[in-house]
């Protein structure tokens, strides 16, 4: 049958990840399944990094102020932003969700807008207007980009043993535009993703992520390592942050946040927020330069790095281990890949050679029309996601009180989300569909376990 | 890909495509349109992300008409916004900062909130929580007391203190945490409410012992909770909201109001230039509604809401600050303390902090006048040198002494600096005092 054959792939393109000499302590792993689970740090942390580890959780929470302030470690805000802290789009470390309706602001999403082309670096090219990202946000005297809403619209698929599932998809409408028509562009939509375990996918060799994408697979699943400017070396590397994997690094993917979502600069990115278009926000008051010192960046950093992972709950009950085999044979695990080891990491040796289970492969995957956004970032083109941890998964609800899902939270539940796989992934689908309601329970059991 | 053009629906066959093999059923939503823009409201505020958000979203839905702009800054910079010509196009001032609307009530920066305030009490207990004016109105309250940790309080034999007397028990040495009066902001209230209770003198001699047996936390009201657990702090001073949100996550803590409490209200005010002032209101009367305080309780907040009748709707076991005052407690007088507030703060620290160095000195003074009364020795002289303060309970209310302090709220003065070293040399006088006493006895 397809499906043993298949298992047998899955198993045998896994084993060389499992042989690797790994710590052999759990550090990276918190046994806590409370509304915290994604906002402990590692075990054993030392008095000085537990310090570390608060300030720049500090910084992750605390909100930005308008320059001048008496404060000026935390002034800098804008001129154009999205949202005053990190958290609000992170909530809890964990998932932002989209808007629920076209009246309901973007408090945790945001739009990434960019014309055809490529930055010199083979980066999108940003809208010459409106930027890299819609601001909807701007301090006084500033007009701010205007409104980003959603509606939705709403279809259905049937299961085969009859069962009906509501799908929903998202449809940008902009409003009170600040600066005039957006003429022709490209657009994405992302919620903010869970900042937890991310120093360990930092930590997994770039050799790795090669090898994986180099591996042979069936199902016509391919995946590729995206290629993305470092800012700080100067060069092409592989890309591991972000939806698209758009990010080098953390330390990139922070100060682009900084200056994306906030407004606040830092050494990577000097410069405001502000197109040659935007006058009064070139004109605007700055909180210093940069607005991020170094070392404010270096804490947020080990922050993130920091973070560790929930345990899984319930591994060892019947319905689960049912649901983790179907996972492989499923194809599931050829992108969601269950174990990966972490190479030496120069500055966090806390995150060397762990054996971690992060249900991703760090590629970006072809899935399908339905979920394109059609807006290429490096070589991942608008059909191509990064594989999304899925670690932590099961928690999600107790932490964030909704189980919204896929790059723009279209997705209410798990389910629905393995729904709108398609492309490389549409074999998978298409074998869920057709599962029996028993095994697809124990499917979702075991999502529920991680 | 082509390039997208949003505002164009995407076609039924698309959807179909992307679909793919499952049988599909595709029913369209009809789309609603965009109305006019909402009016900004602008609200200034303190308050932390979680609080922001719900409200901002809550509002929202409430009001669709208006669209929330919130601003954030810390009191202090608040005030200075605020006293600008124009305001700085602020609508609402929204903090737990009772100084701040003092303040700007005093230079005429607010006008009267005028919306219905029937149902909400404007006293609790001895503390009047809205303006008499009706300039500023209380939106949430905050509870003064302790944190703990049970298995630590058992392990070190010591019960559930009921009230501040009980913290002063030798056993407890090390193991309280105690946030540093000249740096954390909810914390000079602490100190007045003991001074307020027990009086000048004795509250002044309960805090140098207290102080004694304490360890500081000088940053972050939510770090006194995390300071309490096994190996480290049994029982900490906080606000109750920051414990209250670390047990709701699953910390193993526990939270106990004390005898005699205190509580700090949030305020909502309209600021004198609005220029959204229907909209301003709007807001308030939103915060102040049954839905608005009800939010209150959400996990990840959990203030006392203002309205009463909204009590019989919480979680079993929330604290009903309007049941404990009519019970007795709360009878702190917000108010009479205001004023004296940073001259309290600025007073303990010099008298038992003086920097890192200098509590861990003070600290060790304490370690041994207990040692020596539990062999049985007469301290109360020694007790009395670091537990007197340097002045008066009536020269600390001189007009002139307190218009100082008040403006370091706002600034530094030099005519400030030559009175606080000038407590600080009295208690490093007595300090070496009692170290030589003490030497002297052979303790
Ligand atoms: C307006 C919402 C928003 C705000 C505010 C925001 N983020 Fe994000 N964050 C996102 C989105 C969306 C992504 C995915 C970005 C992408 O695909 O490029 C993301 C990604 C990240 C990631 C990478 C996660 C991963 O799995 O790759 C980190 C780390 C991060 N953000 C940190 C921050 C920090 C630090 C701040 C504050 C400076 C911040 N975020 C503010 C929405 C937000
Ligand atoms: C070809 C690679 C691939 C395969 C095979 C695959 N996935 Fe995914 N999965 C992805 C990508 C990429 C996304 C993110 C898509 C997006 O956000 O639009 C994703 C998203 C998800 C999500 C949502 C996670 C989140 O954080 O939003 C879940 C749950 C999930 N997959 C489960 C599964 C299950 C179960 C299977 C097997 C039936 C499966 N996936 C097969 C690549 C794959």
């Amino acid at each position: 049958m397809r499906r043993a054959a298949f298992l047998a792939g899955a198993g045998l393109c896994l084993l060389p990840w499992l042989a690797l000499p790994v710590a052999a302590d759990e550090a990276h792993l918190v046994r806590d399944a409370s509304r915290e689970a994604y906002s402990l740090p590692f075990a054993g942390l030392g008095e000085y990094e537990l310090e570390r580890f608060r300030r720049g959780r500090g910084l992750f929470r605390q909100a930005w102020e308008v320059a001048p302030a008496r404060d000026e470690d935390s002034d800098g805000l804008g001129p154009l932003y999205n949202r005053l802290t990190c958290a609000g789009c992170h909530p809890g470390n964990g998932r932002g969700r989209a808007p629920q309706g076209p009246d309901e602001r973007m408090q945790s999403m945001l739009v990434r807008l960019s014309v055809e082309g490529r930055d010199p670096h083979g980066g999108p090219l940003p809208h010459p207007v409106y930027g890299e990202q819609f601001n909807e946000e701007a301090i006084p005297g500033v007009p701010g980009e205007g409104r980003a809403a959603v509606e939705w619209t709403y279809s259905e698929v049937v299961l085969a043993d009859g069962e009906r599932v509501e799908l929903r998809r998202p449809r940008l409408v902009f409003k009170e535009l600040g600066y005039g028509p957006l003429g022709r562009f490209m657009h994405s939509m992302r919620v903010g993703p869970p900042v937890f375990g991310l120093g360990l996918l930092e930590a997994v060799p770039q050799a790795t992520l090669e090898a994986l994408a180099a591996e042979a697979k069936p199902d016509g699943v391919r995946g590729r390592v995206n290629r993305v400017w470092s800012v700080e070396r100067g060069e092409t590397v592989a890309g591991r942050f972000g939806l698209k994997a758009n990010a080098p690094d953390l330390r990139q993917q922070i100060a682009s946040a900084m200056l994306g979502d906030l407004g606040i600069t830092t050494t990577l990115f000097p410069a405001q927020n502000c197109t040659p278009a935007q006058t009064a926000c070139r004109a605007a008051p700055d909180g210093g330069q940069p607005e991020l010192m170094n070392a404010q960046l270096g804490d947020l950093e080990f922050y993130f790095a920091h973070l560790a992972v929930p345990a899984r709950r319930d591994a060892d009950a019947p319905q689960v281990r049912q649901g983790e085999a179907l996972f492989g044979a499923l194809g599931c695990a050829l992108c969601h890949r269950p174990a990966l080891t972490t190479g030496a990491h120069e500055r966090f040796p806390r995150l060397s050679k762990r054996r971690i289970e992060p249900y991703t492969d760090l590629l970006v995957h072809d899935m399908g029309e339905g979920l394109a956004d059609g807006r290429p970032d490096y070589l991942a083109g608008g059909r191509e996601w990064r594989t999304p941890p899925l670690w932590g998964l099961g928690l999600l609800e107790r932490v964030n009180g909704h189980g919204e899902l896929l790059h723009d939270g279209r997705a209410r539940n798990v389910l629905e989300a393995v729904l709108w796989h398609g492309g490389e992934a549409q074999a998978a689908r298409d074998r869920v569909i057709r599962l029996p309601r028993a095994e697809r329970e124990a499917l979702l059991a075991f999502l529920r376990s991680l | 890909m082509g390039v997208a053009t949003p505002d164009v629906l995407p076609g039924r066959r698309r959807v179909l495509a992307a679909l793919g093999g499952g049988a599909l059923l595709c029913g369209l939503a009809p789309l609603a349109r965009a109305q006019a823009a909402p009016s900004p409201v602008v609200v200034l505020t303190s308050y932390p992300e979680e609080m922001m958000s719900r409200f901002e979203a809550a509002f929202e839905r409430a009001h669709p008409q208006y669209r929330l702009q919130l601003r954030w800054r810390r009191p202090s910079d608040a005030l200075t916004d605020l006293l600008k010509p124009g305001q700085d196009g602020v609508d609402v001032y929204w903090a737990a900062s009772p100084r701040t609307f003092e303040r700007l009530k005093e230079t005429k920066a607010l006008q009267t909130l005028g919306i219905d305030l029937s149902g909400l009490p404007a006293k609790l207990g001895g503390t009047r929580i809205s303006d008499v004016d009706g300039l500023f109105v209380a939106t949430e309250l905050a509870g003064y007391g302790y944190v703990y940790a049970p298995a630590e309080l058992a392990r070190l034999g010591v019960p559930v203190p009921q009230d501040w007397r009980d913290l002063a028990d030798p056993r407890l040495a090390g193991r309280i945490a105690l946030p540093d009066p000249s740096r954390v902001g909810f914390a000079p209230v602490l100190v007045d409410i003991v001074l307020q209770a027990y009086g000048w003198e004795a509250g002044w001699a309960l805090w140098s012992e207290i102080a004694g047996l304490s360890t500081l936390i000088r940053s972050g009201g939510g770090r006194v909770a995390e300071e309490v657990g096994p190996g480290r702090a049994a029982i900490g001073l906080s606000i109750d909201f920051f414990v209250a949100a670390a047990i709701a996550g699953g910390a193993p803590l526990r939270f106990a109001y004390p005898l005699h409490g205190g509580i700090n209200p949030a305020h909502v005010a309209l600021t004198a230039g609005a220029p959204n002032p229907a909209g301003g209101r709007a807001f308030a009367a939103f915060l102040l509604s049954e839905e608005g305080q009800r939010l209150l309780a959400a996990e990840d907040i959990r203030k006392l809401p203002v309205r009463p009748s909204v009590y019989a709707t919480l979680p079993a076991g929330y604290h009903d600050p309007f049941a404990a005052a009519a019970a007795g407690g709360y009878a702190y007088d917000n108010e009479a303390g205001r004023a004296r507030l940073t001259l309290v703060a600025t007073l303990f620290a010099q008298m038992f902090i003086q920097g890192e160095q200098g509590h861990e000195r003070y600290v060790a003074l304490w370690s041994r006048i207990h040692a020596a009364e539990r062999a049985g020795r007469d301290l109360r002289q020694i007790r009395a040198l670091l537990g007197t303060p340097p002045l008066s309970e009536r020269a600390a209310a001189d007009p002139a002494l307190l218009a100082l302090f008040r403006e370091r709220f706002e600034g530094e003065s030099a005519e400030l600096e030559r009175i606080e070293v000038g407590w600080q040399w009295e208690a490093v006088k007595a300090w070496g005092e009692a170290e030589r006493r003490l030497a002297a006895l052979g303790a």
